[in-house]
């Protein structure tokens, strides 16, 4: 224990959350650069129940997951009470992109971030993990442009018929219809329409439904899409919190992304049903010509970074600029003490 | 220039000193009255290569060499669509490639090499480029940026200075109004001789004179934030990068599933495994749940891992 706790060099402070302080680290052993998430100690009570329900979930689902768009989960280690998780570290997340209004997204850039969602979230699905907290704040970008999706804090099992799952999840603003109407049960479409809200944002640089309440949510959706009906949504009646809402008229998608190709729609209005039912599924979306059309999806190292990190980078390589010229001048010096 | 002669009606500098020497996009010259001449109804065609000419588009020759008019001609009708500028470029290399393709294009047409082709592929650029040329017509490249911001720094430092020689003379006018009354003053009420008075004044005007003549003050030229006064907010976005990479295709994932390959969703409907499974409530069904899920989740999990083998270590 004692040489994991070496093994992990503090570099900086990066954030702090609910749960859990992370720091920039570098491996001793691999010299890689980690990001170490320390889990904070809950209250008294939680800390009776042994480990924090998000670390544990991290812990359980991660350490069998590995694909490139999903956040590695590298080490765990504990120390004295808490436990801390070791992960790949990234650079930014797509939130960050989002709001970098010196970036301009071109339909390449927005083609390649959601196909690597999607394929991320495949994966996950195949596995019968339902993530639950889909968000650009929690789809991380690395500076080779690989997005990965993490925070697996409230990703679950799925699939398990007697299991009652909470509908109170996922940040309210990528909430599916279904869970703002209390499902109880539900599947993968939950996570289908936070990448199209997602997909949405990266179009607009705003959130598509940026709802105030559970109610708001809901209205901002039925003002988009119309309210759904039972024959729409068969059986919407019997979901315990369902209210009706007086009827709305649909409005056509492509007022709203105006600059959107038909295959981009296309995609967008198979994402966001109102019906779970009638949403594709990850890998129908992948199979929908927009991911095979031209542009290409943007390969990675050509991705736009957001600018702090770009002057990082700039920093750095004018830092190892320097240090190289001081190297050449130190080398000529000795050689010169030689003579 | 003695043997510089019009090619038409063979009249030289030495005969007409006002002779002008006029060219078109042909490159070939003629003399005004030649072009007079021939051109009176507005348009005809070159007497050298037959080319259709307008009149309008005759200019006075300002290099000796024809041919060099003819190059200049071209140059400005290629670079009025290739008007793309260094910051459209991600890198210095693509901006080298681009430049060098338009001076063959330029080339190519001035020495009548493959003229159709380079002129097809202009007409292409130009259709694939539309937005871009247009865009790209009103704005100003970095160069250009930088000679406005120049000029509009002399423009405020001429001004300045007009304003300051206006202020200068004013009050000069009024010290020496004031000097005047001064000296008339002492020379009214002071005992001292006359004569003296008249001498120190002159020598007081003097020195100030002197004094004036140095420091000349300074304008502000920036705003406080270091933001030049003529400069238009001109947000620098990052270069859109144009290379694609390859075109996405689809491959399916699937699970290795190391024991006997369960049933394919189609099976677990069709074959009748839904039928030891609770069928579910509706709902569930609104809530996007299918009991065909759970049913292949656990069918999956039943044979997962049947085939697993602890791995022996040599």
């Amino acid at each position: 224990m004692e040489n994991k706790l070496k093994r992990y060099e503090k570099i900086a402070f990066l954030g702090e959350g609910q749960f859990a302080t992370v720091f920039k680290a570098r491996d001793v052993e691999t010299e890689n650069i980690v990001a170490v998430k320390k889990i904070k100690l809950g209250s008294r009570v939680e800390a009776q129940d042994g480990i924090n329900r998000t670390a544990l979930r991290e812990i359980k689902l991660l350490q069998e997951l590995h694909h490139e768009n999903l956040i590695g989960l590298l080490d765990v280690f504990g120390h004295m009470s808490n436990v801390s998780l070791v992960f790949d570290f990234m650079d930014t997340d797509l939130e960050v992109v989002i709001k970098d209004n010196t970036i301009i997204l071109t339909t390449a850039n927005i083609k390649s971030y959601t196909l690597q969602t999607l394929k991320g979230l495949e994966y996950l699905h195949l596995n019968w993990i339902l993530h639950r907290d889909l968000k650009p704040n929690n789809l991380l970008v690395n500076d080779k442009g690989v997005l990965k999706i993490g925070d697996f804090g409230l990703a679950k099992m799925f699939g398990s018929p007697n299991r009652v799952n909470t509908h109170q999840v996922v940040t309210r603003w990528y909430r599916a219809p279904e869970l703002l109407f209390g499902a109880k049960q539900y599947g993968t479409c939950i996570d289908i329409w936070a990448v199209g809200c997602i997909l949405a944002e990266l179009l607009l640089r705003v959130p598509l439904f940026p709802g105030e309440s559970d109610l708001d949510q809901l209205t901002k959706i039925f003002d988009v899409f119309g309210n759904p009906t039972e024959e729409n949504w068969p059986g919407i009646k019997t979901l315990s919190d369902f209210i009706d809402f007086k009827p709305l008229p649909a409005i056509p998608l492509k007022s709203i992304f105006t600059a959107a190709g038909d295959d981009l729609l296309e995609l967008i209005s198979s994402m966001l049903v109102l019906n779970p039912m009638a949403r594709k599924t990850c890998r129908e979306c992948l199979k929908m010509p927009f991911f095979s059309n031209k542009p290409a999806p943007t390969i990675g190292s050509k991705l736009p970074l957001p600018q702090n990190i770009r002057k990082v980078a700039d920093i750095e390589r004018q830092s190892l600029k320097r240090k190289l010229l001081d190297a050449a001048e130190g080398g000529s010096l000795s050689k010169r003490l030689f003579i | 220039m003695d043997d510089f002669a019009c090619p038409r009606c063979r009249t030289t500098k030495f005969q007409n000193p006002s002779l002008k020497m006029m060219v078109n996009v042909c490159g070939h010259g003629l003399c005004e009255s030649c072009v007079d001449l021939l051109f009176l109804k507005g348009s005809g065609s070159c007497p050298d290569c037959k080319i259709p000419l307008r009149r309008n588009n005759f200019r006075v020759q300002l290099f000796e060499d024809a041919s060099v008019e003819k190059e200049v001609d071209i140059r400005r009708r290629v670079l009025k669509d290739y008007n793309k500028k260094e910051e459209d470029f991600s890198s210095l290399a693509e901006y080298n490639d681009y430049l060098e393709e338009v001076e063959t294009i330029i080339y190519n047409l001035a020495n009548n090499i493959d003229v159709i082709n380079t002129n097809k592929k202009i007409e292409q650029y130009k259709k694939e480029n539309k937005d871009q040329i247009q865009k790209s017509k009103g704005r100003l490249g970095k160069d250009e940026f930088e000679l406005e911001e120049l000029l509009e720094l002399e423009k405020q430092m001429n001004e300045a200075r007009k304003q300051e020689i206006l202020l200068e003379e004013s009050q000069a006018k009024k010290k020496k109004v004031q000097r005047k009354e001064a000296l008339i003053d002492e020379l009214m009420f002071s005992n001292t001789d006359a004569k003296n008075i008249v001498q120190s004044f002159a020598q007081q005007a003097k020195e100030e004179q002197e004094e004036e003549a140095k420091k000349p003050p300074q304008k502000k030229t920036k705003f406080s934030t270091g933001i030049e006064f003529g400069r238009k907010s001109q947000v620098s976005f990052l270069p859109v990068p144009t290379d694609d990479g390859p075109l996405y295709q689809y491959t399916p994932v699937t699970l290795e599933p190391d024991g006997p390959q369960p049933p394919a969703e189609n099976d677990v409907i069709t074959k009748g495994f839904m039928n030891h499974v609770r069928t579910e409530t509706e709902q569930e069904r609104a809530g996007g749940f299918q009991t065909n899920i759970a049913c292949m989740r656990a069918l999956q999990e039943a044979m997962m891992g049947l085939y697993h083998t602890k791995k022996v270590q040599c």
